[in-house]
């Protein structure tokens, strides 16, 4: 019971049906008053104008007062000409009403009158004149034409009122049933997804409501919730993957070296060449939880005014004997003066490597990598081009997500982690990233940095 | 031959640790909680103390806070978990001399130790001399012997940097820190390249060698005479 009347829509069908049986009523009182007030108003200029009529020729008072009685079939015409001592002279009333004043207007006034040789106590609409010989004239009406009329509109409301409160509630209970089922397909898909389906959506009308916009941005959200989970499990999996494969490898290599190793130079060996494994094992450890770090903002304590000139031109000094060892022409194209950026900047010079890095590792020998540095607008751009073998176009938006190994870059050594953190240290600074094709047929990224930090 | 403190927690790593530096020759005492160690700290003397970040009792940076108000400068290096360089820089901020991230290598702390060592190298100097390498700080020019090298700008800073521990195994990642003064740990063979560029310009044909690759740990820089 109590789920019942918690339940909004019983609340609903009750709140529905009380305020219309509400309305009903107020206007059945409205209608009841104007009835009451239009047979009053009536009946009270008849009785006004025979009183004053009848009045107005005194030979004819007695003659006039009898034509009201006698046009009179059902008994509800009352009249009577009295003498100034009090005597009846003409009409149908044996006595006077005493408490009635003889200012011509209607009054009603119970009296004693006499119907089919019967005496009976009535309430009559009364009015009274005295004639200037002192002699009083008075017309009356039964009041029960009216009362009967006042009754009939209260019972008509009565009994209307059982169907309206019937009708008002099973509207109600429809209106709110509707609203109850929508809401209990609703309620059946959060259900789902409280219980670990992620792909449930909640069910959207067609009518473009508040509540479809709401089922709408729901849906959105779980579409969010969706993609990042999809990403949490994606990242736990290529963890557990990418570490079984050197744990497996440093396992069979040390079970090897244990067992077959002639001398402690063999022996040795087989443990250099496992911690080779631990090492890039950690590394990658090591790196995840960086971009983690470095995602969740908790790095701003190095936050400081930045020269990207310096940055870029230190980066590539860096890695220039890198590049050469390789045959790899590395040119740097810096423009002059450029806006100092807020930021981080052993962070930025690292965003910088991780793309440089990449960058010598993709391009062939005798290949060429530029690193640039311009302005675009309000942004300054930091771009590294090679002529590797470049990303095609249908891989560019994943390349900055974690453990994401371009299908041509599975030959070569590295954990997919590294565009994985340039993407991290992109978000922490507002960056943006962009991929494109370099003028030499091979890739060309670019980190956009807005002038002013919005920080 | 130093006397150590290592304040550690975790009993695995501090038995690592404490073979490794006891196997190079150093004495070191362990203390577990914050409190034995600050104990241990302020009663003993000490060449150098590591102490962990996060400790039981005492937090490691309150601990190596207190005794820096205390006025006690022995050289500190800060171990962490927590490997990013807010906690570098609250580490260094709290009085730390040198901050390590786990995981480490045993051979880097151990480089790193024997670097807070032989602190303070007076930087003064302006002319640096190893063997018969010769480096001036203030023209910018260095010789062997009679030849005169012929050195980028950030080749004389990595010369400068390993002239002044002669004969001290510098780590890949205390070089770039150092020398490029920025702080993660460089990927591929960077550090080697380059140090095999100056390699090229010091050693040539036939010349001693004055750059050692000490495997698994770093380069060390020795005397030719």
């Amino acid at each position: 019971m109590s789920r019942l009347t918690r339940s909004f829509a019983f609340r609903w069908a009750l709140g529905i049906a009380l305020w219309s049986t509400l309305l009903s009523l107020v206007l059945f009182a409205f209608v009841y008053w104007q009835t009451a007030a239009f047979l009053q108003d009536e009946l009270s200029q008849v009785l006004r104008h025979e009183v004053r009529y009848a009045a107005s020729d005194p030979s004819k008072v007695g003659a006039r007062i009898e034509t009201w009685v006698s046009e009179d079939l059902h008994s509800v015409h009352f009249a009577g000409l009295f003498s100034p001592d009090g005597r009846k002279l003409a009409g149908n009333l044996d006595a006077r009403p005493q408490a009635l004043p003889l200012d011509g207007e209607v009054h009603r006034i119970g009296t004693q009158v006499a119907i089919a040789g019967r005496r009976l106590h009535e309430d009559l609409w009364s009015a009274g004149i005295a004639l200037s010989d002192g002699s009083i004239v008075v017309v009356a009406h039964d009041t029960d034409e009216i009362d009967r009329a006042q009754a009939t509109v209260i019972r008509a409301l009565g009994l209307a009122l059982g169907p309206t409160l019937a009708f008002s509630i099973l509207g109600g209970v429809l209106l709110a049933g509707r609203a109850k089922r929508r809401l209990a397909s609703t309620e059946a898909a959060v259900a789902r997804v409280m219980h670990g389906d992620l792909r449930q959506r909640l069910p959207v009308g067609t009518a473009g409501d508040e509540f479809d916009r709401l089922a709408q941005n729901v849906n959105g959200m779980l579409d969010e919730i969706e993609r990042l989970v999809e990403e949490v499990r994606g990242v736990g999996d290529a963890v557990a993957h990418d570490l079984r494969t050197p744990l497996t490898r440093l396992r069979l290599r040390l079970e090897r070296g244990r067992e077959q190793a002639r001398d402690i130079d063999e022996l040795r060996e087989a443990v250099d060449q496992g911690l080779v494994w631990i090492d890039q094992t950690l590394e990658m450890v090591t790196a995840v939880l960086r971009i983690g770090e470095i995602e969740h903002g908790r790095r701003c304590a190095a936050f400081g005014p930045v020269d990207l000139g310096v940055v870029v031109s230190e980066a590539a000094e860096l890695f220039e004997p890198l590049a050469e060892e390789k045959g790899i022409v590395l040119a740097l194209d810096v423009e002059g003066t450029m806006p100092v950026i807020e930021g981080d900047c052993s962070l930025i010079f690292e965003a910088v490597s991780n793309l440089l890095d990449n960058a010598i590792k993709f391009t062939p020998m005798n290949g060429q990598v530029r690193v640039g540095l311009g302005r675009r607008g309000d942004l300054s751009v930091v771009s590294v081009e090679d002529t590797g073998p470049g990303i095609p176009t249908a891989e560019r938006e994943q390349v900055f997500r974690r453990f994401y190994r371009a299908e041509r870059a599975r030959q070569t050594q590295g954990n997919g982690l590294g565009l994985g953190l340039v993407a991290a240290i992109a978000k922490l600074h507002g960056f943006s990233l962009a991929v494109t094709e370099g003028s030499g047929g091979g890739c060309r990224m670019e980190i956009l940095c807005p002038a002013t930090h919005p920080r | 031959m130093a006397k150590l403190l290592l304040i550690e927690d975790d009993a695995a790593t501090a038995e690592e640790v404490l073979g490794d530096l006891r196997g190079r020759g150093h004495e070191v005492a362990w203390a577990a909680t914050g409190p034995e160690g600050a104990t241990a700290a302020r009663t003993g003397s000490w060449n150098a103390i590591i102490l962990d970040r996060m400790l039981p009792g005492l937090d490691g940076l309150t601990l190596l806070r207190d005794l820096r108000g205390a006025g006690d400068r022995t050289p500190a290096l800060v171990l962490s978990a927590l490997g990013d360089v807010d906690e570098r820089i609250h580490g260094l901020r709290a009085g730390g001399d040198d901050y390590l991230g786990k995981p480490f290598v045993l051979a880097e702390l151990a480089a790193r130790i024997e670097a807070l060592l032989r602190r303070p190298t007076d930087t003064r100097e302006t002319v640096l001399r190893v063997g018969t390498l010769e480096l001036d700080l203030i023209s910018g020019t260095g010789r062997r012997g009679l030849r005169d090298l012929d050195l980028l700008p950030r080749e004389l800073k990595l010369l400068e940097y390993l002239m002044r521990r002669p004969g001290q195994v510098v780590t890949r990642a205390m070089m770039f820190e150092e020398v490029w003064n920025y702080r993660f740990t460089p990927k591929s063979n960077l550090i080697d390249v380059h140090v095999g560029r100056l390699r090229r310009k010091l050693e040539v044909g036939g010349e001693p060698i004055l750059i050692h690759n000490v495997r698994g740990e770093g380069f060390t820089l020795t005397p030719d005479v």
